[in-house]
């Protein structure tokens, strides 16, 4: 289990003669990824997502906050120890096309890691190369087709699933999947969806799951978590169908506002909530995060900022109120 | 000048293909399209389905390797572009014919203000009155909801992806051209951002009576904005009509496993499902039969030799053996 406490984050922009720019990445964000759950971060970009998701996967500092692998610290740790657990955390690129080196075969992409892993585990080197064709099983795809092949012989799909399978050879305990589905043709892109929850079920891992795609969220497991997440700040936070059929916070109505009605299979909902303006980052950071844009402000939002309030259905908004964004079922 | 009038186009079986070491295979093989004036019309297809190919064979743009083998592309005012050669074809471009490009945001030059970027594309087009060409444009931008002055003195890294869409669809409109076809308007663009440009594709297209061509692979997007709408897969129209019939009763079996694949935020999900086996390339393009075979639950002898003409249900269009024969209403009843 993977928890996280008021983790910061801030970039220093290197300035230009009238002096340089902080961006608050990350604004004290609270978190926690269950052994076999799933866990989505969905905001726009630039919002902190994929920051929080390299954090969580020892890729990327934070500034103050604690992350906190199964019961230890990791600020406390030296540099080598905390490889160490980081190594359970394993990162699925959003571009399968650039994840994979283009002049090895998916053999020695695969075999590197694994003969590693023997070493470790004191195994044989056939060992690796059943545990190679074992995960390329597992993640749906033909060893024998695939093994001798380079990574430009092979589909979208079939390339995003050998970054899969290159992300279990180390036994991870979480997969982060930051937008892994967004350059995947839309045939296919439910597969992937239901092989990342299948890998829940079958191996027990965890899968934080980062997406501006909200629809995808529930395909990873109705059991999910969904947290969205605005300049830096978790707004709204609670399980997965709950914050999409019931959403409180003026910004996540915002965005499933925003989604496309598949017209003739649905309807339009009720309601629709459209930012008042464009999203600007030099917007004053005083009061809440969202009142320049929101439809709802009134004083207090723009002199004191909300915190998140609520234990299963959270939510950091001075005026929350369900509206009914979402499209229904045109034959409903 | 030309008049103000929004032109029909018909593409007829046309065919392009790309030249390849194994010979040259065809990334459209007999397209036929109609787009009826003042209509926007969507194109969604996976990649490779030659979807892109397509857009761009309606500015005779296909680059080499590539090249249109046969056919014809008829534009109203404009004739057979696929004849059009020279100074002619350069003269239509633009004026006629408005292309916002795919990943607009990064056709910019970042080494030019947007403002130099228009005055070149003026120059180009020998307009005489370029302060009328500079109005025209920040009255655009301004409609786009965009400070006008401030975006013409910008350079590219100054602006917004989404503010870059907008300079794009800007520079395809502001030569007055009556045609405009947008490819993948809103890829790498966040939700919101996306909502507003096609908000502003659908109202400019109302307001300057235009005929659009929207090129993209999400669905959504083409049922957002589009009154008609054709699926496109292996380099071939598989089934076209009004948007709201083909989204809400498909009858190509590939358009009813695809709008099946959508992730949605309502509905259950165990029903959506992936379509097994993936999008044929270039070099997998079955030569002969129906290019969709391997991927199809209605699949039967003669889909392996022939290769379905495409054929008129009423408003629809559909190029499948297994459409319109009474035997598969059994089959059907699962896709419904």
């Amino acid at each position: 289990m993977i928890t996280g406490t008021g983790v910061t984050k801030t970039y220093r922009q290197r300035g230009n003669l009238l002096g340089g720019r902080d961006v608050q990445a990350l604004r004290g964000v609270d978190f926690a990824i269950e052994k076999g759950g799933a866990v989505t971060f969905i905001g726009e970009s630039g919002c902190g997502k994929t920051t929080l998701g390299r954090i969580v996967a020892g890729l990327e500092t934070y500034d103050s906050g604690e992350i906190v692998i199964d019961g230890t610290p990791m600020s406390g740790l030296r540099h080598r120890q905390r490889q160490a657990h980081f190594r359970r955390v394993q990162l699925i690129h959003q571009d399968p096309y650039s994840a994979l080196n283009p002049t090895r075969t998916i053999h020695q992409t695969l075999h590197a890691p694994l003969a590693l892993r023997a070493r470790q585990k004191g195994r044989s080197k056939a060992w690796a190369e059943e545990r190679a064709r074992e995960l390329l099983t597992l993640v749906g795809i033909d060893p024998g087709y695939v093994l001798p092949r380079y990574p430009h012989q092979l589909s979208g799909g079939m390339r995003q699933r050998v970054v899969i399978a290159r992300a279990l050879t180390v036994d991870p305990e979480v997969l982060v999947a930051d937008e892994s589905v967004s350059m995947i043709d839309v045939s296919l892109r439910l597969g992937i969806l239901a092989l990342l929850k299948d890998l829940r079920e079958r191996l027990n891992v965890s899968v934080l799951f980062i997406t501006h795609d909200i629809a995808t969220a529930r395909y990873i497991g109705d059991d999910g978590e969904l947290y969205v997440i605005y300049r830096g700040q978790v707004v709204e936070r609670g399980p997965t169908e709950a914050v999409i059929s019931e959403p409180v916070h003026p910004y996540t109505q915002a965005l499933l506002s925003a989604i496309p009605v598949l017209r003739g299979v649905e309807r339009p909902g009720a309601e629709r909530v459209v930012p008042t303006e464009a999203l600007d980052e030099r917007h004053a950071d005083t009061g809440c995060l969202f009142a320049r844009r929101c439809p709802f402000r009134t004083e207090r939002c723009e002199s004191e900022r909300p915190s998140l309030e609520g234990t299963v259905h959270g939510h950091a908004c001075y005026h929350p109120q369900p509206r009914a964004v979402i499209p229904v079922e045109a034959s409903a | 000048m030309t008049e103000s009038f929004a032109p029909g186009v018909r593409v007829q079986d046309l065919t392009v293909v790309y030249r390849t070491p194994v010979g040259e295979l065809p990334a459209l093989a007999g397209v036929g399209l109609t787009l009826a004036p003042g209509t926007i019309t969507g194109i969604v297809g996976e990649s490779g389905s030659g979807k892109s190919t397509l857009a761009l064979s309606l500015l005779n743009a296909v680059q080499p390797p590539g090249r249109i083998s046969g056919g014809s592309v008829e534009i109203d005012g404009l004739g057979d572009v696929v004849r059009l050669t020279g100074d002619d074809l350069r003269r239509a471009r633009g004026r006629q014919v408005g292309y916002v490009f795919q990943a607009a945001q990064n056709s910019l030059n970042p080494l030019k203000t947007v403002g130099k970027q228009l005055l070149d594309l003026g120059r180009s087009h020998d307009v005489a009155d370029l302060p009328a060409l500079l109005r025209e444009a920040r009255a655009l931008l301004g409609r786009m909801g965009l400070d006008g002055g401030r975006v013409l003195d910008s350079y590219q890294h100054e602006l917004s992806g989404g503010m870059r869409q907008r300079v794009g669809i800007m520079l395809a409109l502001v030569l007055n051209a009556h045609l405009v076809v947008l490819d993948e308007p809103t890829t790498a663009l966040d939700m919101i951002t996306q909502a507003t440009i096609l908000r502003i594709v659908k109202e400019v297209h109302r307001e300057r009576g235009l005929t659009t061509l929207i090129v993209t692979h999400d669905i959504g997007v083409a049922a957002e904005v589009t009154d008609s709408l054709a699926v496109m897969y292996g380099g071939r129209v598989v089934e076209h009509g009004p948007t709201m019939d083909v989204l809400g009763s498909p009858r190509h079996p590939y358009t009813r496993g695809l709008i099946r694949a959508i992730p949605r935020l309502s509905g259950d999900i165990g029903e959506a499902t992936a379509l097994p086996g993936r999008p044929p390339t270039l070099g997998t393009i079955p030569a002969e039969g129906c290019v969709f075979r391997e991927r199809c639950p209605l699949r039967m002898a003669v889909c392996d030799t022939v290769d379905p003409a495409p054929a008129a249900y009423g408003e629809r269009t559909v190029a499948c053996h297994a459409v319109g024969r009474p035997v598969n209403l059994a089959v059907r009843k699962e896709y419904v």
